[in-house]
């Protein structure tokens, strides 16, 4: 008995012997706790023509492309002029050599073909020091005239393929077009690309102001005084046709924002010189959710739609409050008595929210965590306000005012980390932009 | 009254009487004062200027001696006052010493005896020349071994040219060395100015080199190792070679603390000696024995050396090496980073990942960098964040691969990164 105990221990051990080598080296372990914070290079070689008469078309979409995505600050485009090989067959697989020798991690390349009035862009993306493919090609089909949308989409691709993220650049933003001067200043509703190009006129000029896009893009909530005294109108993208959302005699309603799903309403209601939070599923019938003595309003969902952030007075001076989508008692997460905070919007991730903060004479564009943890100013200036999330969450573009007698609004985007602050060219005096959702 | 008187004129009378007399109170001052005053300052001054600035601040010691008083009598007999001096003099220790310091300048101290001799000898004859070559040159000299008198020599050696047209004879027989420099001048030019200069360098500067320059390090560690006096030689030869072994010890010192350095040190060199000497006997020995003796040796040498290898070999493949170090864990570390691209504004700028690659005997990577873990929330920031560090490993590694040591290969061969962005600023 001991012996074949003894044996089954010499057994035993010489198996543990075997799994695990007495001079198994174990790895050699780094933490790596600091990067660096710079664009990523990439190139984006002349795309392939493929058909005749897609030479200007080629290049303008390879231009939009680059754009798009040196605009985000997260991507320097390296000059042609440092390639070493000029000309990139579409088809043909890179010398990465010829790439990482310039400092390429990324290139692009791009074919486009033209049929009749069809437009084909193909695309292909690869990681330069991996040496490999990037995802597989992709092709997108439209009319020539949508070829500032295709050079979008392929950036939308690029982007979300390097960073995870989804993309921002096929998106629309409906806004506030003003022109005159201050003291009779004419406004209208227009739409406009993600970078301010393509501005299309939704309404003749009136007094409106604070319009959003529905979820799906396809309707605008917007207030004017068309009528004499604020009110809701609903305005329908395609057929440019508008409707006011019913309200009783003496109320004032403004500040309205779609739920998530885009079937719900939330605003402001103004009567008898109290203001509090009403939603409506715009069928006529609305639900009032706050019931304060003070002014409730700015409400906006969380992208679930089970939540709404809100402004109010209640503690003496304008804070953001949380309440359930369907009422209750609202938490504050704000606390900086000594500012007041405004217009605050939920972000399309759901981790933060951004706001108006007015301190010190300054007003600032900021975000903060859903507990009102890790606050952030992000923009400062004379009049930063109203702002609004790119789809991805990723950029808030907003209003920015110069005060006196020849002060204009201008339309302006920031990083969400706070860099890359620019001016969005919209051709004229703009404000009130509002985000739409990325197209189909 | 009459009293009075005739005490009065007693006491007149006695006064008048010792007065007359002229009891002890001849001449004794007067004798002493004047002559030895008037004689004394001008012989010296003149001796003085003729020897240039550095020889004032000798000049005191000498003024007192009578010597310069009989001096001053035979003025005419230049040449003579030389030799008579020297001979005279031989015994006051200042002058001696500039004398001698004529030889010390040059390399040999035993060549410092004759030269003064003849360099007198010499420099009597020429000695028209006027000062300024030798006073340049004992400049020059004193500047070297006492920088201290320099200002009170400056001063009074400014005046003595003026006066040396008054003086003349005597100067010029002191200033005869340097004109000396002309003709057979080598030596005397060396006597005179290089005198005193060598006397006082090859004392001061032997000594300084040592004591000033490099005390800081070396006396310590010398004065802590008494004991070793088996090693005389050995030590002889470190001190006459000091700046080698210092340099040496400061390059090792760096790391060892400062107390322990100086006894470790010489062991060092104490057992890299011996070994040196022990070395240098058996080659001797192995030269003395017969051929075949050495045939055996080598072979069996080569037996051993071949065993060894084989040995190593295989200890080598067991064996992972020396660990790595925290500067080159650092290195490793740094050329990775600096090639990371983070994005605090993304998702993936919030995601720490863990990557496990390994590295081929070039520091590259070979094959491809894995995902290990993530805290990410979406599989599409894990992703993100995973290939941003791939993306920093792959770029970095570069043609050459990472910086990591060769002879450690077994130590980094498999490697495991974590990337943790929470220490980057949002803004």
């Amino acid at each position: 008995m001991t012996r074949i105990i003894l044996a089954l221990w010499a057994a035993l051990a010489a198996a543990l012997a075997i799994a695990h080598p007495v001079h198994a080296q174990e790895p050699l372990r780094i933490s790596i706790t600091e990067g660096v914070i710079e664009p990523i290079p990439f190139a984006i070689p002349a795309f392939t023509v493929e058909t005749g008469g897609a030479e200007t078309l080629a290049r303008d979409i390879a231009s939009v492309v680059s754009a798009d995505l040196a605009g985000t600050g997260l991507f320097r485009e390296i000059p042609s002029s440092a390639f070493i090989n000029q000309n990139v067959a579409f088809g043909n697989a890179p010398t990465y050599t010829d790439w990482t020798a310039i400092n390429a991690q990324a290139l692009i390349t791009g074919a486009v073909a033209v049929q009749g009035d069809q437009l084909i862009v193909k695309f292909r993306l690869y990681d330069v020091f991996s040496g490999a493919e990037l995802g597989e090609g992709l092709q997108f089909a439209g009319t020539a005239a949508g070829w500032r949308r295709m050079g979008h989409k392929v950036a939308d691709a690029v982007y979300s393929r390097i960073t995870g993220e989804g993309g921002y650049f096929d998106s629309r933003v409906v806004f506030v077009s003003e022109s005159g001067p201050k003291d009779a200043r004419a406004k209208r509703l227009g739409v406009m690309d993600y970078d301010g190009a393509g501005v299309q006129y939704l309404t003749e000029s009136g007094l409106m102001f604070a319009p959003r896009f529905s979820p799906d893009g396809s309707r605008v909530l917007y207030t004017s005084y068309e009528q004499g005294e604020p009110a809701i109108y609903l305005l329908d993208v395609a057929s440019v046709s508008h409707q006011r959302i019913p309200t009783e005699a003496g109320e004032m309603a403004f500040s309205p924002r779609f739920s998530p799903d885009g079937r719900r309403v939330i605003y402001s209601l103004s009567n008898g010189g109290n203001t509090d939070i009403y939603m409506t599923d715009l069928s006529g019938s609305s639900t009032r959710l706050t019931s304060a003595p003070s002014i409730e309003t700015a409400p906006s969902f969380s992208p679930d739609g089970s939540q709404i952030v809100f402004e109010s007075d209640r503690s003496g001076t304008q804070q953001l409050y949380i309440m359930s989508a369907g009422g209750g008692e609202p938490v504050r997460i704000s606390f900086d008595e000594g500012a007041r905070y405004s217009t605050p919007v939920w972000s399309p991730r759901g981790d933060l929210i951004a706001f108006t903060k007015q301190g010190d004479g300054r007003f600032h564009i900021g975000v903060m965590r859903t507990d009102g943890s890790e606050e952030r100013l992000l923009t400062s200036s004379e009049l930063d306000e109203g702002p609004t999330w790119a789809p991805n969450g990723r950029v808030l573009m907003f209003t920015r005012s110069t005060l006196g007698a020849s002060g204009a609004p201008s339309v302006y985007s920031v990083d969400v980390s706070g860099r890359n602050l620019k001016q969005v060219p919209t051709g004229g005096m703009a404000s009130d932009p509002s985000w739409g959702p990325l197209q189909p | 009254m009459t009293l009075g008187g005739y005490i009065s004129a007693a006491g007149h009378a006695g006064l008048l009487l010792w007065l007359l007399l002229g009891w002890g109170l001849d001449s004794e001052p007067m004798d002493f004062e004047v002559t030895e005053v008037t004689a004394v300052s001008g012989a010296e001054y003149a001796a003085l200027v003729a020897r240039t600035s550095p020889d004032v601040a000798e000049a005191p010691t000498e003024a007192p001696e009578p010597p310069p008083a009989e001096e001053v009598a035979p003025e005419t007999p230049t040449p003579e006052a030389a030799p008579e001096q020297v001979p005279s003099e031989p015994e006051p220790a200042p002058e001696p010493p500039p004398e001698e310091a004529t030889p010390a300048p040059e390399p040999s101290p035993p060549a410092e005896a004759p030269p003064p001799e003849p360099a007198q000898a010499e420099s009597t004859p020429p000695p028209e020349p006027p000062p300024a070559p030798p006073p340049s040159a004992e400049l020059t000299a004193s500047v070297r071994p006492i920088p201290r008198p320099a200002p009170r020599v400056a001063p009074e050696a400014a005046p003595p040219p003026p006066p040396e047209a008054e003086v003349a004879p005597v100067p010029e027989e002191a200033e005869e060395p340097a004109p000396v420099p002309q003709a057979e001048p080598v030596e005397e030019p060396v006597e005179e100015a290089a005198p005193e200069e060598a006397a006082t360098e090859i004392v001061t500067e032997a000594e300084e080199p040592s004591g000033a320059v490099e005390v800081a390090s070396r006396p310590r560690s010398r004065p802590s190792r008494q004991e070793p006096q088996a090693e005389p030689e050995e030590e002889e030869v470190a001190e006459e070679e000091p700046a080698e072994e210092e340099t040496e010890v400061a390059a090792a010192e760096p790391e060892d603390e400062p107390a322990e350095e100086p006894t470790d040190s010489p062991d060092g060199e104490e057992e890299a000696e011996t070994t040196l000497a022990d070395d240098a006997e058996r080659d001797t020995a192995a030269s003395e024995e017969p051929a075949d003796d050495v045939a055996d040796d080598v072979a069996a040498a080569l037996a051993a050396a071949a065993a060894s290898e084989a040995a190593e070999g295989e200890a080598a493949a067991a064996d992972p090496g020396p660990p790595m170090t925290g500067a080159e864990r650092d290195a490793f570390r740094v050329s990775v980073q600096q090639c990371w691209v983070v994005d605090p504004g993304s998702q993936a700028g919030r995601v720490t990942v863990t990557v496990v690659f390994e590295l081929g005997r070039d520091a590259r990577v070979a094959g491809d960098v894995r995902l290990l873990t993530h805290n990410a929330e979406s599989a599409e920031a894990a992703n993100s964040a995973y290939e941003a560090a791939r993306r920093a490993i792959l770029r970095c590694q570069g043609q050459e691969g990472f910086p990591l040591p060769p002879e450690k290969y077994e130590q980094w061969r498999l490697v495991e990164m974590e990337f943790n962005p929470e220490g980057i600023s949002m803004q």
